[in-house]
């Protein structure tokens, strides 16, 4: 039996906030991934899905600056003005505020004298770049920490996953019917991925997440599941898509959070 | 350059946590955080039972993987090994908390990451961490590992078996423990704090 004499700092220290933080910046980062592809392409759907894009950057930074309880220090941008690599955030940081520049430049382009003299498919690479960077940003800010085991490798390719089947799922609702294919094949990675991320964890990591995250993940996985299967019905397996997607990331940020065993 | 780190003997510590209650005084560590706590563990069985006093805290790791995660420098090394944090810097983004396998982290409610300094603010001043100097049976020793004349240096080339925690994380703690009670090394068990 352990007891203690003050306690280690074991408790929750992403909340509520941090996990909606994760479903905004794979929607956020997909869905500048969506607009730069369509810029590129010339696609005269492009500027409603550079506007999300916009939107969803906007909202997110809002959030992390809405949760911080660093919340001045935080609008001081030129911390990260420092070289720092190793650290998933600062890439992070930096993928969202190209995205929101290079979004901004094309979408504001007939207005502002200077950007027209710019040829549309350069903030349209420029997009692409940094959005490729948010969208690996989440599943790298988790897999870094060796020391939680939940939080594997596997991070790196569920977090991207889930996040394309996210936009995919609301460009389907948004009425773009492009969009169907590719989330289907969004929901069936999502799903072969959720399958196969428990056989990837030790034992003491995997019978926390059927004790702490079940209900959620079980739940999560039925809804990608249907999603994933339910063809006839393109915009219900979109929602149910999006539905599951959010919730699978929900879980794997909040479950996460477990220190393993040997202390 | 010293290389400052900390030994605990862990035959002499009572469990009294006299060392928990001065790092909360001396740092004024808010409620419901701890930059230091103690651990209380059964060893053995009857007739051959003892228990394990096991005081942990930052180790100072010599590779901390707190620090290359900080997105703004605001988690680094100073030259003398400690791992610190400029609170000016700290955007309370809980990536550190996330890396340190020993729970040693935590957002203080002022807006920052925080946890145990060794005292730096008394280091500077010549005087030992709070910690060290409360100690009523001696069991923590803090110096320079590098320097061969030091009282830690003297106190570890005597010392029989050395143990840190998690060595597998390959952190390379500069918390060092001494004499465990179980005699094969620091006890590990699954823990729920709930």
């Amino acid at each position: 039996m352990t007891e203690f004499y003050s306690l280690p700092n074991t408790g929750e220290f992403w909340h509520w906030t941090n996990a909606l933080h994760f479903v905004l910046v794979g929607l956020a980062g997909g869905m500048a991934l969506l607009a730069a592809i369509l810029t590129l392409r010339q696609h005269p759907e492009r500027n409603r899905y550079l506007w999300l894009a916009a939107l969803l950057i906007v909202l997110d930074l809002f959030v992390l600056w809405a949760e911080s309880p660093a919340r001045w220090r935080f609008s001081h941008v030129w911390l990260f003005l420092g070289l720092h690599p190793s650290a998933p955030i600062w890439w992070g940081a930096w993928g969202l505020a190209l995205s929101l520049v290079a979004t901004l430049a094309v979408v504001l382009k007939p207005w502002v004298g200077f950007l027209r003299r710019i040829p549309e498919q350069l903030p349209g690479l420029l997009l692409l770049l940094g959005s490729l960077v948010a969208l690996a940003y989440p599943g790298f800010a988790l897999a870094v920490n060796t020391t939680r085991p939940l939080w594997n490798s596997m991070m790196l390719f569920l977090f991207p996953i889930t996040a394309l089947l996210m936009v995919l799922a609301v460009a389907l609702l948004l009425g773009s019917e492009w969009a169907r294919r590719w989330e289907s094949w969004a929901a069936v990675l999502s799903l072969g991925l959720l399958v196969a991320y428990p056989f990837t964890l030790p034992e003491a990591a995997r019978t926390h997440l059927l004790h702490e995250g079940l209900l959620g993940y079980a739940l999560a996985g039925l809804l990608i599941a249907v999603a994933a299967l339910l063809f006839r019905n393109p915009r219900w397996a979109a929602a149910l898509g999006l539905a599951g997607a959010v919730g699978l990331r929900w879980v794997l940020v909040m479950v996460g959070q477990f220190q393993s065993p040997g202390l | 350059m010293a290389r400052l780190g900390m030994l605990i003997d862990l035959s002499a510590c009572v469990g009294c946590a006299a060392c928990a209650v001065a790092c909360k005084m001396e740092n004024q560590v808010p409620a419901g955080a701890s930059r230091l706590w103690i651990r209380e563990r059964e060893v053995g069985t009857f007739p051959n039972l003892t228990v394990e006093f096991r005081p942990e805290q930052c180790n100072h790791c010599e590779n901390p993987p707190c620090v290359p995660v900080c997105p703004t420098g605001a988690s680094y090394q100073t030259p003398d090994g400690l791992v610190q944090v400029d609170y000016n810097k700290c955007i309370a983004c809980g990536a550190c908390v996330a890396a340190c396998p020993y729970d040693a982290r935590y957002i203080n409610k002022k807006g920052y990451a925080d946890k145990c300094t060794f005292c730096s603010h008394r280091i500077a001043k010549g005087q030992q961490p709070a910690c060290v100097e409360t100690c009523p049976t001696y069991a923590r020793v803090f110096g320079d590992l590098d320097d061969p004349n030091s009282e830690i240096s003297k106190t570890l080339k005597a010392a029989g078996r050395q143990d840190v925690l998690r060595p597998e994380m390959g952190t390379r703690p500069k918390v060092i423990y001494l004499n465990a009670p179980s005699k094969k090394g620091l006890t590990q068990e699954v823990t729920r704090h709930d």
